[in-house]
């Protein structure tokens, strides 16, 4: 029975990679990459100093890495997580923890959050230019009707005339901003 | 019993230190720094130098053993490396390649 499964001590140090297969019990310190096709428990006396992928991981201990779950990732009480956390299902208890992005379901790993990212730069840099110019000309249209000034920019126009309301506040940023600019340009 | 064991199937390439006792049935790469027993059991691999209070060996060890009590190599060990240890044993059956330094 016991002879699949590793466990490291309560003053046990470990500075390397685990890898392997079977079940891994963590109550010490492991500094380093653990890679398993088994479960990895880490007790509550237990630190991994880097990323965690296995089975069925299920922290009560600290972890500063990553934790990747094939099958599930459970932070119970008094788990104390520094970074991300992704496996099909995710259990949080009270009690537990931590800081970084979550994600259940198997989608696309990093290359999502960095697209979000550009895109919500694009839409913060093309809609400012559209709203200097247009504001006195869209006011008064958005208070009669909508779908009149919408062609100008196609799915941003819909969400500004709502935005409208209150002017005097975006212009007075966008010059900032634009001195900003041209400063740092210089 | 152990409090630390290195499953068979785990691999560990690094450095392990710890206070209590070792049981390993899988591969260590590095080091292994104990200050209790240690046993490598039969199948274990370990390509390290060991350190411990007592070292009893029935796998594969390549590198210097050194423990602060004694040194078991039981039938079946596969050692190369030199021991150094109060008291040695060398079953028949076990394979060793190295120097023995018992403090004489």
């Amino acid at each position: 029975m016991a002879t699949n499964v590793t466990v490291i001590g309560r003053t046990t140090r470990v500075r390397g990679r685990v890898s392997g297969d079977g079940d891994l019990q963590i109550e010490g310190l492991v500094i380093g990459e653990i890679v398993t096709s088994g479960n990895v428990t880490i007790d509550t006396h237990g630190i991994a100093g880097a990323s965690v992928r296995g089975k069925r991981l299920v922290v009560r201990g600290a972890v500063q890495g990553d934790l990747l779950g094939e099958e599930a990732v459970v932070l119970e009480d008094g788990a104390r997580v520094v970074g991300d956390v992704r496996a099909p299902r995710i259990a949080i208890a009270q009690g537990a923890l931590m800081r970084g992005e979550v994600q259940t379901a198997d989608d696309g790993p990093a290359a999502q959050p960095s697209a979000r990212t550009h895109a919500a730069v694009k839409v913060a840099a093309s809609p400012s230019p559209v709203r200097v110019a247009s504001p006195p000309a869209k006011v008064p249209a958005a208070s009669a009707v909508k779908p009149a000034p919408a062609p100008k920019s196609a799915p941003m126009a819909t969400a500004a005339p709502a935005r409208r309301p209150p002017p005097p506040v975006v212009p007075v940023l966008k010059k900032t901003k634009g001195q900003i600019l041209k400063k740092k340009e210089r | 019993m152990a409090s630390t064991v290195i499953g068979a199937g785990i691999i560990i390439e690094g450095e392990i230190t710890t206070d209590e006792d070792v049981v390993v049935l899988g591969t260590v790469r590095g080091k292994l720094s104990a200050k209790e027993a240690v046993t490598i059991q039969a199948g274990a691999t370990v390509e390290a130098d060991v350190a411990g209070g007592a070292l009893a060996v029935a796998g594969t060890l390549t590198g210097n053993i050194t423990a602060g009590d004694r040194v078991d190599l039981q039938a079946g060990a596969r050692v190369v490396g030199n021991v150094k240890a109060a008291r040695v044993t060398i079953a028949d059956g076990a394979q060793f390649k190295g120097n023995v330094d018992m403090d004489v």
